[in-house]
């Protein structure tokens, strides 16, 4: 068996060990790297920028705790963007599986910065079932489809709430996801009321939205955790989006050579000699 | 850093630690984990369902005075029905509602919001005052657009023109989906990374305040 | 009547919903379509729960049978109970009752089910590089097309692969941001996007007419 037989047949448990060891490494000795603004980023900054301050918006936290580490830094640059600007933020979530809690948490944490009141400044409607008819009904009334908040309060208990009835009153909708409630965003809320969406969300996601962008059906578009290391530094407050981009780099670089191992190993190997090669 | 934190971080990294013990090779502490965080999301699916929805939305609204919501009550309930057999076509009707009400916002919103805006977002004219770069993107979208179609039209054997189209797909999809993995393998490789955030600053952090 | 109802039920409540698109809020079907709509959550809301509470009839019966791996299906009911009790019971008795910041439920899943979830999608980074390695393959010009896409646009979502390819002349990472996302890729997601919005809509109009009845099942 020659070297290059023996590569591919390699246990994968060294890839693995390989991978763990590359995405370690930069936290102990962390590469400064400049980090480049793609022009969807950029866009979605200056979107909100252009949003008078004090404005009401939305937030939604439409992504589960399993990609947290993309979308929350995503999550956490817009609630900063937003509450320098004055915004009265309403959070919500489509995601049944742990949705509201997040939005509570992070909303909550991030209130503290500003020292923004809940109910004053910004509230979290939590969740309700089937997101089709949450997005359509909230377009003739918020209150009808979330009658309380998160935890309970009638809407009719918070203050800010009362000058809002439906979407005629909400400047721009940050939308936050890991599926395809962008998608639904985009068709029934953008489509139909007109309200600027823009969008983080998880590289998986990204390609696809580019279609979107390109439409002006989402005003810009965060991809993934570089995506949300850009957002960071538009508003000029790195966070752990920033600091993950050395062990990214580090990992996709990895991931090439090994790539590139396994080409050369299927070529140069009995396989490729015996002209299994199509 | 208080002892209630630590130990919260402590249990936090014993279960990621637990699952991805999976990676070495299949074992018991794995297994645990994994039975518990099934059981845990079933049962946070079960607590948001009950406050948001059965009390927020369905009881305390009807008690209030709209007793129309009863039907759709009723409709939920008789989801409950598929566990007997024998009644179990009555959960049609409510599986119907659900369907049928669903369907009327697809229909319209899927039209208009998306194949209309999109192929509105295509048909951009060649001359608009941002030179040949800007003409050659929107041809370059158009031959893509109309090849993607035709790859994905199966109703005709991909012969003559039509295969020629197609073939022309068959390109730009490649370029797309490897742009796909690309970003896939970005947005994996980002998730490991949270965690590994975690484990090497706060776990490892918390060893200082315990040794 | 088995099927004649539902059918019934479905086309009702999909033309209400389809011809609400074309009037004002404020009037009659409006109103209709709006209520349906609050319907529309509270039923969806039931799907979940059935969801639910099929999981914890099965794993039950799993025990009582004492199947194999039984005592791990214990595990998953008590967590079931554990998460779900508490939450259910009003936090006006005690503030670790209810879903709020401090309660069990809040507790148990920020501890416990959030980090679980985390660590269980963490994991596809390490198949996925070893998938990468083992079946990545140069094979044909189309599959050489994706690999040497996929490559590049790796170096390039990157600082380090960014620096790199800044080496070379002609700014590379604007023009695979134009040409290869904003275009290639924009022109074949648009495609998709159309081709399965228009799927979409025919099936939701099948449904509505009750020519789709499988997601009735059988019987």
């Amino acid at each position: 068996m020659s070297f290059w037989d023996k590569m591919q047949n390699m246990d994968r448990r060294w890839v693995y060990l390989m991978v763990a060891v590359a995405v370690i490494i930069p936290f102990f000795a962390t590469p400064d790297l400049p980090i480049s603004i793609t022009p969807e980023a950029q866009m979605l900054y200056d979107a909100v920028e252009a949003v008078p301050d004090s404005s009401t918006v939305f937030v939604v936290f439409d992504y589960y705790p399993s990609t947290i580490a993309e979308c929350e830094p995503m999550a956490i640059s817009a609630l900063r963007h937003f509450y320098r600007k004055d915004c009265k933020v309403i959070t919500l979530s489509n995601i049944p599986l742990g949705g509201p809690s997040m939005a509570e948490r992070v909303t909550r944490e991030i209130a503290l910065e500003y020292d923004k009141v809940y109910g004053e400044d910004f509230v979290n409607l939590g969740y309700k079932a089937n997101y089709v008819a949450v997005m359509s009904g909230m377009g003739t009334s918020i209150e009808s489809i979330f009658p309380a908040d998160n935890s309970g309060t009638p809407l009719s208990e918070l203050p800010m709430m009362d000058s809002v009835v439906n979407y005629d009153q909400v400047a721009f909708i940050f939308e936050i996801a890991d599926n395809a409630t962008a998608d639904y965003w985009v068709s029934i809320v953008n489509a139909q009321y007109g309200i600027p969406i823009g969008c983080g969300t998880t590289a998986v996601s990204a390609p696809k939205y580019y279609a979107f962008v390109g439409a002006g059906q989402f005003v810009g578009l965060l991809g993934g955790m570089k995506g949300a290391a850009e957002y960071e530094l538009l508003i000029g407050h790195s966070g752990s989006a920033v600091l993950g981009m050395g062990a990214q780099s580090l990992v996709h670089l990895l991931i090439i050579f090994l790539v590139i191992v396994g080409n050369l190993g299927f070529f140069l190997g009995r396989r490729g000699k015996s002209g299994e090669i199509s | 850093m208080s002892g209630i934190e630590i130990f919260e971080i402590w249990i936090m990294a014993f279960v990621t630690l637990a699952l991805f013990s999976f990676l070495y090779k299949d074992n018991p502490l794995y297994k645990i984990a994994e039975h518990v965080f099934a059981g845990l999301s079933a049962g946070y699916y079960f607590g948001l369902i009950w406050d948001t929805v059965i009390v927020t939305q369905l009881w305390q609204p009807m008690i209030g005075g709209k007793w129309e919501l009863i039907i759709p009550g009723i409709l939920g309930l008789l989801m409950f029905a598929r566990f007997w057999p024998k009644y179990s076509w009555v959960s049609r009707v409510s599986l119907a509602f659900y369907m049928g009400t669903a369907s009327g916002i697809f229909l319209t919103s899927q039209l208009h919001g998306l194949v209309l805006k999109q192929m509105q977002a295509t048909m951009l004219p060649l001359v608009n005052g941002d030179g040949f770069g800007a003409a050659a993107l929107a041809i370059i979208v158009v031959i893509g657009v109309i090849s993607t179609l035709a790859y994905f039209y199966f109703s005709k054997e991909h012969t003559g023109a039509l295969g020629v189209t197609a073939k022309v797909g068959i390109w730009f999809i490649m370029i797309s989906f490897g742009a796909h993995f690309g970003y896939t393998v970005m947005g994996r490789v980002s998730l490991l990374i949270g965690r590994v955030q975690f484990l090497a600053s706060d776990w490892i952090g918390s060893f200082s305040q315990i040794f | 009547m088995k099927t004649t109802i539902p059918v019934a039920v479905a086309f009702v409540a999909g033309v209400v919903l389809v011809v609400s698109f074309f009037f004002d809020e404020g009037t009659w079907v409006g109103g209709i379509s709006q209520e349906f709509k609050i319907w529309m959550t509270i039923v969806g809301g039931f799907t979940i729960l059935l969801g639910a509470v099929s999981i914890t009839r099965v794993n039950w019966s799993a025990v009582q049978r004492k199947k194999e791996g039984w005592p791990y299906k214990l595990l998953t009911l008590i967590s079931i109970f554990v998460m779900a009790i508490p939450s259910v019971l009003p936090n006006t008795w005690s503030p670790l009752f209810g879903r709020d910041v401090g309660s069990i439920y809040d507790w148990l899943f920020t501890y416990l089910d959030s980090p679980m979830m985390a660590t269980m999608f963490a994991t596809l980074a390490f198949y996925i590089a070893s998938a990468a390695y083992r079946a990545f393959r140069a094979r044909t010009a189309e599959s050489t097309v994706l690999l040497v896409t996929a490559t590049v646009v790796m170096l390039w979502r990157v600082p380090m692969g960014e620096a790199f390819l800044n080496m070379f002349p002609g700014d590379i990472p604007n023009w695979l941001n134009t040409y290869v996302m904003n275009g290639a890729n924009l022109a074949v997601q648009r495609g998709i996007i159309i081709g399965a919005a228009l799927g979409a809509a025919s099936m939701s109009l099948r449904i509505i007419l009750g020519i789709e009845r499988t997601y009735m099942g059988k019987g």
